[in-house]
């Protein structure tokens, strides 16, 4: 075997994993913020116009709800691999899926068709330039509720969002989706939904228990 | 007559990997025949894997292994030949009705034991320890036939409208992922083929 072949084959995936057991950082940084009287946070990368997100959402704010942590919302719109030529296969199985992950809540996803993806647009900016907090949430899971697990019609979002967030201004909303997507890819995130747990992520839909999880190994206990 | 349960299946994945030991336990609690379908791997389909997507993988493959308790990271990536090589021996072994042994066993080498079983040696001991004859193993790599019966797998996945792996069909429904055995067994109980 070639010098490059061991390289490639054999010791950066070792490395890779060698790696992802050192979390001094998260650590370290996690026993600061404590001591600070700070909470953790999940930051929660999500689409409104993916069933994933949806599910995802739900248990989350269920489970982060539980301890000491807020649950901070990052909607985006640019998300996936590039040129990706499975992406509408994706799309079809994740409603099939988000299914079986919802049952598994106790929820019906009862939307058949993929949302629109430019009304899911609009509806990104907005939250991205709220101020993030308990309203916040209640609006998105509301919003979610009402677009993944309520019939299959379009919802007057603009109308719930005058009644959860008031005038609360819908400005700059672009520019903060934008800036969500590249914090996004600087931390390795290359699609959603996806959860950013101090220092270590996970794909939001596959592994909540695993999050509640490292919220407690970081010291954010059940309250 | 047990119902059928295809399990879609690559070498170089190392969530199928993970996948295995659950997969092949099932036809204990249930009234199913598994099916091993081994696939060749998307990066030697012309499938572009981007270097974040293969960093988390290798990442979350590494935690959810501690979570199950599986050995994990001394890895040796078989892709190419030795990912060829261990699909055609695969065939071989579910002919000799090994499936399960060599599987395992393979998984365990490439994943957690950094065997490279694109040589000899390294195939040799996966096929030893799987209760297989070498000679036979040996000349099942070669075997042009059974790689037509993997490249014929591959197809299938593509036609089911499936990219990645593990994935398992039951009847017309398919579970993508180890994390989905949970909701596959869901549905296999309400069917009632729980024992």
């Amino acid at each position: 075997m070639k010098g490059g072949q061991i390289i490639t084959r054999r010791l950066l995936p070792r490395a890779v994993v060698a790696e992802s057991k050192v979390d001094v950082v998260g650590r370290v940084g996690a026993v600061a913020r404590r001591k600070m009287g700070r909470c953790g946070t999940v930051e929660l990368y999500f689409s409104f116009d993916d069933p994933w997100s949806a599910v995802a959402l739900f248990d989350l704010a269920q489970r982060v709800g539980r301890h000491n942590a807020q649950l901070v919302l990052r909607p985006v719109v640019d998300r996936g691999i590039p040129d990706d030529p499975a992406v509408e296969l994706k799309r079809r199985y994740a409603l099939t899926d988000a299914k079986r992950l919802a049952g598994r809540l106790d929820l019906e996803l009862t939307r058949s068709e993929p949302w629109d993806p430019i009304a899911a647009n609009l509806l990104a900016e907005w939250v991205a330039c709220a101020p993030q907090g308990s309203t916040l949430t209640r609006f998105c899971l509301e919003a979610m509720g009402r677009l993944w697990f309520s019939g299959e019609g379009r919802p007057d979002l603009g109308g719930l969002w005058r009644a959860e967030m008031g005038d609360q201004a819908r400005i700059d909303g672009a520019k903060a989706v934008r800036r969500n997507e590249r914090r996004m890819r600087m931390r390795g995130i290359y699609d959603v939904p996806a959860a950013w747990v101090h220092g270590q992520w996970f794909f939001a839909h596959d592994r909540s228990a695993q999050i509640e999880q490292r919220l407690d190994d970081l010291g954010w206990t059940v309250a | 007559m047990s119902a059928r349960l295809d399990f879609f299946y690559s070498f170089r994945s190392p969530y199928s990997y993970l996948a295995a030991p659950r997969a092949f336990a099932l036809p204990e609690r249930f009234d199913v025949d598994l099916a091993f379908r081994g696939v060749i791997p998307m990066a030697m389909r012309g499938e572009a894997v981007p270097r974040a997507k293969r960093l988390h993988t290798l990442r979350d493959a590494a935690r959810e292994a501690r979570r199950l308790g599986m050995p994990f990271g001394r890895i040796h990536d078989p892709i190419g030949r030795g990912a060829l090589r261990c699909l055609a021996v695969s065939e071989h072994a579910i002919a000799a009705g090994r499936a399960r042994e060599f599987v395992l066993a393979a998984g365990r080498a490439i994943w957690s034991e950094a065997v490279d079983v694109s040589r000899d040696d390294g195939l040799q001991l996966v096929c030893g320890r799987a209760g297989l004859r070498w000679d036979e193993c040996a000349a099942a790599a070669r075997n042009e036939e059974l790689l037509a019966r993997v490249q014929a797998n591959t197809d299938e996945l593509v036609a089911l409208g499936h990219w990645g792996v593990p994935v398992f069909v039951f009847g017309d429904e398919l579970f993508w992922g180890q994390d989905r055995i949970e909701d596959l067994e869901r549905t296999l109980r309400a069917a009632g083929l729980e024992w």
